[in-house]
């Protein structure tokens, strides 16, 4: 089942009833869509209530939302749609960007994310986190340290990376896992382990 | 940051790798569906994915600047009402049936063309006995009804040849 379609089952659980999937399409894409919004808005708080505010309305229009595109790129189009109006509403001009820019759904080019959208708190966090990730990484063996990689940072398919590491499919996913659990070990201690997040 | 941490214990090491092919969208229909079960039931599978999430989104260069922003979306849903709006059932392909249907079609057809050539019988109205009354009737409307009472050899169209005027 392709990533789409995964989201597709989330939206589909939602509109069953289960407000708990979009917490997990909450948390899937609020990085990304933060990062879309970095480029149109400079203030960090504007730029997460408009984020609220986009996940909200999503959710609202959920019934209306048919599959014919990608969830977030459905998704992106409230965010923009979102931010314009929120721009306009205080009278301000639209973002240094261009359009083009602002309308392209791919990775956004980092030369344009010049504003800094983190608190100095969420910031500190944030630099902690990645410390944590690159010092796990590098200390990952050689083999899982090429699968997550080529798996995250290149977005290749369990197939392709089968065919560059030569290794069979089911190999790959084992050792991805097991990557993934051995970063997220080292992120234990820095995430916490308090009961009281539940969603 | 506050994230609660898997330490439920999971029925096997396929189930808990699972996750992780989910998330990379590497597994069939079936297992997908077993494994957002999981997650749907199991906080700990939550936990993970998040996890998971912030993992792969750090290695790609995007900061985790708002670490409550899940939770706070959650609580402001909170107070929305629950949605109740099943997306309608696409309609399956039945391949299967469909190729059946072809290949009966296909067999009938070759079946048909295999039978030897035989005489095709005259159309039942023209050698089927009419009831006497019925001669005067279609006399007096021949010029309707030449197929039924005229000789196959008056059968015709009258067409006329005009030389284009130049």
């Amino acid at each position: 089942m392709s990533d789409r379609e995964i989201d597709l089952q989330l939206v589909e659980r939602v509109r069953a009833g289960d407000q708990r999937a979009y917490g997990l399409l909450v948390e899937k894409y609020h990085r990304k869509l933060m990062r879309l919004l970095s480029r149109m808005v400079r203030n960090s708080d504007e730029i997460e209530d408009i984020a609220q505010e986009t996940f909200i309305k999503a959710y609202r229009a959920l019934p209306q939302f048919r599959g014919d595109a990608a969830f977030y790129t459905w998704l992106y189009r409230i965010a923009v749609n979102t931010a314009k109006n929120h721009l306009m509403a205080r009278g301000r001009e639209l973002p240094t960007v261009s359009d083009q820019a602002m309308n392209d759904e791919d990775e956004p080019d980092e030369r344009l994310v010049a504003q800094n959208i983190s608190t100095p708190e969420s910031e500190l966090l944030s630099k902690q986190v990645a410390y944590a990730v690159d010092e796990a990484v590098s200390a990952l063996p050689e083999e899982l340290r090429q699968a997550i990689t080529l798996r995250e940072i290149e977005g290749m398919s369990y197939e392709e990376i089968a065919d560059t590491m030569a290794c069979p499919i089911g190999t790959v996913r084992s050792r991805i896992f097991r990557a993934r659990e051995a970063i997220a070990a080292k992120l234990r201690p820095i995430l916490g382990t308090s009961e009281d997040r539940r969603w | 940051m506050t994230i609660k941490t898997a330490t439920a214990p999971l029925a096997s090491q396929a189930e808990e790798d699972a996750l992780s092919a989910l998330l990379d969208g590497e597994l069939s229909q079936t297992e997908s569906l077993r494994a957002l079960a999981r997650i749907h039931s199991a906080p700990a599978e939550r936990t993970r994915f998040r996890t998971y999430s912030l993992i792969g989104d750090s290695l790609r260069g995007l900061p985790d600047t708002h670490p409550d922003f899940t939770t706070q979306v959650m609580a402001a849903l909170k107070n929305e009402p629950t949605l109740l709006a099943p997306m309608p059932r696409r309609r399956e392909r039945r391949p299967a049936l469909w190729l059946a249907a072809a290949a009966v079609s296909a067999i009938t057809w070759g079946l048909w063309q295999s039978l030897p050539d035989q005489p095709i019988p005259a159309p039942m109205a023209a050698n089927a006995p009419r009831p006497v009354d019925v001669e005067p009737y279609l006399a007096a409307h021949q010029d309707f009804a030449q197929a039924v009472i005229a000789p196959a050899e008056m059968q015709f169209t009258q067409v006329s040849f005009v030389e284009p005027q130049r």
